[in-house]
């Protein structure tokens, strides 16, 4: 995402603006319903007698995909490496990884929250397992594709396989890496989120589906928006740091 | 002083439409301090044997003895190489990758980096130390790749056709850069070409191998002073003989592919 | 041939574990594949959930409205925005930016909107198939070499012409590719819609089976749902390799 010319900036506020303004104007005009579409003030007001409802339910939910992500990054890099450096046990692996990655895991959640209660665990565990499969399918990717000739060289001077690992293909993957993990976070956030909805009894998936019920849109519309802004912001932030790590490419 | 005995090495390759023979019945002897040149045709199995020479493939007869040992996997201690491909890890800068064979030797960094850094000057790179590859050009990413040879110190050092990707007029600057080093550094070097130019600018022999399977055909000794005067008559008689020598390869390799 | 075998291999290990594990601990919770596949038969012969193809059926429907309304939006909005640079420079950040938002955060807003009947399923599997289908859009007209297109307007080609026989055959491969993960998208959101919470489809059944712990059954209506998933990927690719031999 880059910031564009000054023009391109001053047509994307203006329409925004304009939807806002039109948007309100139904709303007051009556043309929709306000127990379904509320209006923008409505929904900005709310933002002040909910934010402490949603803040919590989002720095519970952040925390919960805070400890999966660590979980489905470290499990999904080692699995990437482990098969993607065997070619035999990545052949074999192939279609059972495909297999796994193409099953909608909702279909497991309810097994999950089965076995696990109702709660942070199962949230946790089903954030890890969502963000685990990109990362290791991104990682063997790049493993399988690290440049023959670098291997060589290294094999030439003598290099033993922990330091082939070590100074060859972790730093070569290094960029894929960071790819994997702009991804896994989102997958990681939307399971938790989807758990949360499902099973939960704290976090903002949580919140957002008893608002949902209560049909109190003014203030589910405010939550919907927070979560909005902290995942754009998360993720502006990784790729900060994609463009900081990736100097030499 | 016979420095590198090959003995009688063959290679094997299996392929989809059967069994290869790719290198067969070769034998040279390379003295300490030559520069000595093997010059082919494709698919002669020069990269082959270079690579056996460097411990990467294992021969399936014959042996490699260097300085009286067999040669058994790579031996950063002894023998170093340079590729077609300079194989500059794009990560590391070119002083980091300058040092990279002394690093996987576990010299102290303080050592290492000094003795990097030291090798700037010869390679004509001062100034371009904390550079990326993707910042050099081919002839200079290539002199970093030959630096990084230079630094682990071996007696011997292997070229595959380190200039092949380079112009004509980066090569021969490139040619005369690496003789000033090597009479410098006094190492025994095998260097593997297609260009007739360079094995006749270069070496102090060459040793021509025919079509596959490989075998030496035969060897050149070139005993003129350096720089060669490429123009004088007996370099212009060598090089019709050894155009002969490797037309009749080139031709078979041709017809053969 | 040693490969095939090696998977054969370890198919049969990972079942016959699961059978071991599932035996040794809760039966009950861990279903082994023993029990999985009388449930599965009493499934399919209708005995366990007697009006099973209504809700197959519902959620077929609702994957094919959702699929086909987020084809077409998403082939409206991507050539909107990739044929008109300033449009597609202004709303495309906008996009990419949306598309950094977990998808399910829009779900609680379409509940309330369309309540829990098939409508806020279609416009989940709607929203989630829309977006891979429009940025695929993108990808593929910027990956069309410009230089194509000089030729053809040195040969004197009109815009559709050059639309028609440059531009949309230089982006099939990655359109196609876009069509089929919107595919994959539409049929997760339906189902994640139906299992958060719905009164009929595949979802309600599973979500049914799972509150009355009815595992084994929730084993078996898990498998017929992805064999339905798994015949709709096969379909899309068979229609993929289609399109891929009509561009060479």
């Amino acid at each position: 995402m880059k910031a564009g010319t000054p023009r391109i900036v001053l047509i994307q506020v203006v329409s925004l603006g304009l939807a806002l303004v039109t948007w309100e104007g139904l709303a007051r005009a009556g043309w929709v319903d306000p127990l379904f579409v509320p209006a923008p003030s409505a929904v900005a007001r709310s933002f002040g007698s909910m934010a402490g409802l949603a803040l919590g339910g989002l720095a519970d939910t952040l925390g919960k995909t805070a400890v999966a992500y660590v979980l489905a990054v470290v499990l999904g890099v080692a699995a990437g490496v482990a098969i993607g450096s065997a070619r035999a046990l990545n052949d074999v692996l192939h279609p059972f990884v495909v297999a796994l990655y193409g099953i909608p895991k909702i279909l497991v959640l309810p097994w999950i929250v089965l076995l696990l209660g109702y709660g942070t665990a199962p949230a946790v565990a089903y954030g890890a397992l969502h963000g685990f499969f990109p990362v290791m399918v991104i990682v063997i990717g790049a493993v399988r594709d690290v440049d023959r000739t670098l291997i060589t060289v290294a094999r030439a001077f003598g290099a033993r396989p922990w330091q082939l690992y070590l100074k060859v293909v972790l730093p070569a993957i290094v960029p894929s890496v960071i790819a994997a993990m702009r991804l896994g976070l989102v997958f990681c956030l939307l399971g938790v989120l989807v758990v949360e909805m499902f099973a939960g009894i704290r976090g903002m998936g949580y919140v957002m589906s008893s608002l949902a019920n209560a049909f109190r849109a003014p203030e589910l519309f405010a939550a919907t928006g927070l979560v909005s802004i902290a995942s754009i912001a998360i993720v502006l932030a990784l790729d900060a740091l994609n463009e900081r790590l990736s100097r030499w490419r | 002083m016979t420095l590198i005995a090959i003995e009688g090495v063959a290679r094997r390759y299996q392929t989809a439409s059967g069994a290869v023979d790719a290198l067969r019945d070769v034998s040279l002897s390379v003295d300490a301090g030559e520069f000595c040149t093997i010059i082919g045709p494709s698919g002669c199995g020069k990269s082959t044997l270079l690579g056996m020479l460097g411990g990467l493939v294992v021969p399936d007869a014959g042996r490699i003895l260097i300085a009286g040992r067999p040669v058994a996997g790579p031996d950063p201690r002894t023998v170093a190489t340079v590729f077609q491909d300079p194989g500059l890890f794009p990560w590391r800068t070119v002083v980091e990758n300058l040092e990279f064979g002394l690093e996987l030797q576990g010299v102290a960094r303080a050592e290492r980096r000094r003795a990097a850094t030291e090798l700037l000057g010869p390679l004509g790179l001062r100034g371009f130390a904390p550079k990326y590859p993707r910042e050099l050009s081919g002839g200079m990413r290539q002199r970093v790749a030959i630096g990084r040879a230079l630094a682990i110190d071996t007696p011997i050092v292997l070229m595959d056709e380190p200039f092949g990707a380079l112009d004509e007029q980066t090569r021969m600057l490139m040619g005369e850069w690496l003789l000033e080093i090597w009479r410098r550094t006094r190492k025994t070097v095998i260097f593997v070409t297609h260009s007739l130019h360079e094995a006749l600018a270069l070496s102090g022999r060459v040793a021509v191998m025919t079509a596959r399977p490989g075998r030496i055909k035969s060897v050149l000794e070139l005993p003129m002073p350096y720089p060669r005067a490429m123009e004088s008559p007996e370099i212009v008689a060598l090089r019709a003989k050894l155009w002969h020598e490797i037309r009749e390869e080139s031709a078979r390799a041709m017809a053969g592919s | 041939m040693k490969t095939a075998l090696a998977r054969l291999g370890l198919l049969a290990a990972l079942v016959l574990a699961w059978e071991g594990a599932a035996r040794a601990g809760s039966p009950l919770l861990y279903v082994p594949p023993s029990s999985a596949l009388p449930a599965l038969r009493d499934l399919l012969l209708l005995r366990s959930y007697p009006d099973l193809p209504s809700h197959l059926l519902l959620t077929v429907r609702e994957i094919a409205i959702a699929y086909a309304l987020s084809v077409g939006a998403g082939l409206a909005v991507g050539f909107a925005l990739g044929l008109y640079r300033t449009v597609g420079r202004a709303y495309g950040p906008i996009l990419a930016a949306l598309y950094a938002v977990p998808s399910v955060v829009w779900y609680p807003s379409l509940m309330l909107f369309f309540g829990l009947d098939a409508a806020s399923k279609i416009a989940f599997g709607f929203l989630l198939g829309f977006f891979p289908i429009t940025l695929a859009v993108l990808a593929g007209i910027r990956q069309v070499n410009p230089q194509l297109v000089t030729v053809a307007r040195a040969f004197g080609a009109r815009p559709l012409t050059i639309f028609l026989k440059v531009l949309v055959p230089g982006m099939l491969f990655t359109l196609v590719g876009g069509l089929r993960t919107g595919l994959a998208l539409s049929v997760i959101g339906v189902i994640v819609g139906e299992v958060l919470g719905s009164k009929a489809g595949m979802g309600a059944l599973i979500n049914h089976a799972y509150g009355l712990l009815r595992t084994a059954d929730y084993v078996a209506l898990v498998v017929l749902t992805l064999a339905v998933i798994a015949a709709s990927d096969v379909a899309a690719s068979l229609l993929e390799r289609r399109a891929q031999r009509w561009t060479e």
